[in-house]
């Protein structure tokens, strides 16, 4: 993995002890509670500004990638993922959903990025002068099938994690629909 | 594929799939033989340089999305404990409130 792209040590530390921490709540440990709270509220802010930043230099490469080196697609593409970055963030976002807002944009960016990549993989390609078919083989097209899955699941995951954020900060019970079909009898 | 020596004298065979198995198909020897071990050769090749390239270009793209996971992965960690430290827990994937929370 590109080393100058990967969140710092000391963060991956806060992260693992967020994860143990909320291990030891679940499981019904007294006073864990008390100390993931204390662990969030110190975390989050670091967590998050170094987040940002792995952040927007992924979404450059990315845009990058999806532009193929063309400038005006990169800019186009880089303007709407701030555009939509801060349209899911809406007005007055917390820290944490404006991390969840950037983490959707990223998700979708793969996508396109993924996207874009197959779609070149049908395409002849001028090679010397002559046309030479460089079309991907089987196991070629199921690796990046698996990788566009695995990108759209994790895109409709953090859209969750924001909603679910959202509703449980506003406090809002659970809405449970229920519907009630009656079918007549023909007699 | 192979050249395959009988009595002296070497005979072109090459592995052919047949459902579940792999058959060997003689091809024999001489002029024909050869050109055939040639484009046999050649599109091994070509296979070999495709799945080479394929496998750079991968590692790329794993690359290219290795940071994104990187967040992913901290804002959902993130995202759980905020929930969790509001006093919630889970039940059966769904969070709620706990009771004196």
């Amino acid at each position: 993995m590109n080393g100058a792209l990967e969140l710092p040590g000391d963060v991956k530390d806060r992260i693992r002890e967020l994860q143990e921490l909320e291990k030891r709540v679940e499981a019904g440990e007294e006073g864990a509670r008390r100390e993931l709270r204390r662990a969030v509220r110190e975390s989050t802010p670091m967590v998050i500004a170094r987040c940002a930043d792995v952040s927007g230099k992924s979404r450059g490469m990315l845009s990058e990638a999806v532009s193929g080196g063309r400038p005006l697609i990169k800019e186009a593409l880089e303007a709407k993922a701030e555009a939509m970055r801060s349209e899911i963030a809406g007005e007055d976002p917390t820290p944490l959903e404006l991390l969840l807002a950037e983490d959707i944009t990223n998700q979708w960016l793969v996508q396109e990025m993924l996207g874009a990549f197959y779609a070149g993989q049908f395409q002849r390609r001028e090679h010397k002068g002559e046309s030479e078919h460089k079309g991907a083989t089987i196991s070629g097209i199921a690796f990046l099938l698996k990788m566009q899955e695995s990108a759209h699941r994790r895109y409709l995951a953090a859209i969750r994690e924001l909603a679910r954020v959202r509703k449980l900060q506003a406090g809002a019970p659970a809405v449970q629909v229920n519907t009630q079909v009656n079918i007549l009898g023909s007699g | 594929m192979a050249w395959e020596e009988r009595g002296g004298r070497l005979y072109y065979y090459r592995s052919v799939r047949d459902g579940e198995r792999v058959k060997k198909e003689y091809l024999g020897r001489g002029e024909l033989a050869e050109t055939i071990a040639h484009a046999d050769e050649t599109i091994r090749r070509h296979r070999e340089e495709r799945r080479a390239q394929e496998m750079a270009e991968g590692e790329i793209l794993e690359d290219l999305v290795a940071p994104a996971l990187e967040v992913r992965e901290a804002a959902r960690v993130l995202a759980r404990a905020s929930i969790v430290a509001a006093g919630y827990h889970r039940h059966r994937g769904e969070y709620r409130r706990e009771r004196g929370a």
